[in-house]
């Protein structure tokens, strides 16, 4: 079984060496198409530090008639805190409120002079846990502070929350339309890549046809041929995107997304490193098959 | 060794390239087929080993059924067939030994039975100082003689030779009939496709004649 392994590995391998320019066409190709995805990526990766970083935005503020006796709004906050959406509780003064309103407006803040620092009310900033930052999440923990004596007004951006939605749902379907297109575009012209190297080697399939080759045998040396210039591919992919990402595109991100409040442009992390791989190899081993039922036909 | 009933085969609907041809070849016979251009010779020995199946009738091979075979058990059978080619099908990126090897790998033969295998036939058709030489620096006898060690390797049941002197001239023509006169010597059955009556007159042995598809005359000399 070893052994056998072994000679269709050897086989593989042959084949490549007897065919370097049909062998680095496939690479090339498969390596262009990872490369097209990996950028693709890259944006969508960035893009979305971008969403969560709005999402933090995604909170209810809970505005207080009366601040109430310290151990009281202790066990209101506690109570909050225990509700499973809720991340954190942050108790704001009056004069907390006041000075951070004087702060966003900045150089106005002189418009402030001379009135009282209570004009503001005291309010609890609820913060949800990153995947209740949506609509639903908000409506639960909103239905919940309702029935709330003591929490007079509650605030939550329904309007800017909506966009958001709408916003992150385009997104995911640009997303998922693009991707699934550059992957179907990249199984095409890597099947069609391996139909032409098969065609080179047409005779020799033929051949092995003839004098006994079983189908599952014919297959393996060119399955792993493709499974092996994927890999290849994948890595040429990971190592050309590397390159273009910090010569071009963090350059070219930074500026349009940094100013949204992404504190730095990322590359891919690791997992999806060894995913464009293991996609690549995926790729030239799927390739191959496409290939190979045309041209293997006992 | 081989059995033919009633068989016929159309590759379109109203010609036929084989009509109601019946043949028995007993094991350990030298059969010719001949025939003018597109008489149905190398038709039917593509029917013989299964790269065509035939529109009517029955095939037999040592007493299996090859038109009832599923393309599973095909490969089976082509291992225990050696095939002889006129433009000689060899794998030109490949030496003569990796050639003529070609077959025992497929049958998944151990490395070392390969080796001394491949020597041995390779020095009945005296090739055995060629064996690191790619194909294309081979004169066309020797590159025949690589082909019939590649199926004479696998020590086949029956020897399937289409046109195989067709691209030769004759003194090479001799050579390659001693090859496929030896193997039959050795209990090999030799079905051998020709339109070549010079050799026929030389070497003579039973002569089926096709002509139109159908078969004409059946004489043992």
């Amino acid at each position: 079984m070893f052994e056998r392994l072994l000679y269709f590995l050897r086989r593989a391998l042959r084949n490549m060496r007897q065919s370097p320019f049909l062998c680095t066409a496939a690479i090339g190709t498969v390596a262009v198409s990872l490369a097209i995805m990996a950028f693709f990526a890259i944006i969508v990766l960035n893009v979305q530090q971008v969403t969560r970083h709005w999402s933090q935005e995604v909170q209810v503020v809970a505005y207080l008639d009366q601040v109430p006796q310290e151990e009281v709004l202790k066990g209101w906050i506690d109570e909050i805190v225990s509700l499973p959406e809720v991340e954190g509780v942050s108790f704001v003064s009056r004069g907390e409120a006041f000075e951070a309103f004087g702060k966003r407006l900045g150089a106005d803040s002189d418009l402030l002079d001379g009135l009282d620092k209570d004009i503001l009310p005291a309010s609890l900033e609820i913060a949800l846990k990153e995947e209740y930052r949506n609509r639903q999440g908000v409506a639960t923990v909103v239905d919940h502070l309702r029935g709330h004596q003591g929490l007079a007004d509650l605030r939550y951006g329904q309007d800017w929350l909506e966009r958001f939605e709408s916003f992150l749902d385009l997104l995911r379907f640009a997303g998922f339309v693009l991707g699934g297109f550059l992957l179907f575009a990249a199984l095409f012209i890597v099947s069609n890549t391996i139909k032409l190297t098969l065609y080179a080697r047409r005779e020799e399939l033929e051949i092995m046809v003839l004098v006994g080759g079983t189908p599952l045998f014919i297959k393996i040396p060119f399955l792993l041929e493709g499974a092996l210039q994927g890999a290849l591919g994948g890595f040429v992919a990971l190592g050309f995107s590397y390159g273009l990402f910090q010569l071009f595109l963090q350059r070219g991100l930074s500026s349009l997304l940094l100013a949204s409040g992404v504190s730095r442009i990322v590359f891919l992390p690791v997992n999806d490193q060894v995913f464009l791989i293991a996609a690549g190899t995926a790729l030239g081993f799927v390739g191959s098959l496409v290939a190979l039922r045309k041209f293997v036909r006992v | 060794m081989i059995q033919i009933y009633n068989v016929c085969k159309a590759y379109q609907k109203e010609s036929s390239a084989l009509n109601d041809i019946t043949l028995k070849i007993p094991k350990g016979d030298f059969v010719y087929l001949t025939g003018p251009s597109g008489a149905g010779k190398s038709t039917l020995l593509k029917l013989l080993y299964c790269a065509e199946k035939p529109s009517r009738g029955q095939i037999l091979i040592d007493g299996l059924n090859i038109t009832r075979m599923g393309p599973l058990k095909i490969p089976r059978l082509r291992r225990r067939l050696g095939v002889v080619f006129q433009d000689f099908k060899l794998l030109n990126s490949r030496t003569v030994f990796e050639n003529v090897a070609f077959p025992l790998e497929v049958q998944g033969k151990k490395r070392y039975e390969v080796s001394k295998k491949v020597y041995q036939t390779l020095k009945m058709v005296g090739l055995e100082h060629k064996l690191q030489r790619h194909p294309l620096e081979l004169s066309g006898g020797e590159q025949q003689r690589v082909a019939i060690a590649r199926a004479l390797v696998v020590d086949p049941l029956i020897l399937l030779a289409d046109e195989p002197t067709g691209n030769l001239d004759p003194e090479v023509t001799m050579e390659i009939m001693e090859l496929f006169k030896g193997a039959n010597a050795r209990g090999t059955t030799v079905l051998l496709a020709t339109h070549d009556r010079e050799m026929i007159r030389r070497f003579p042995r039973r002569v089926v004649s096709l002509d139109g598809g159908r078969l004409i005359d059946d004489r043992t000399p």
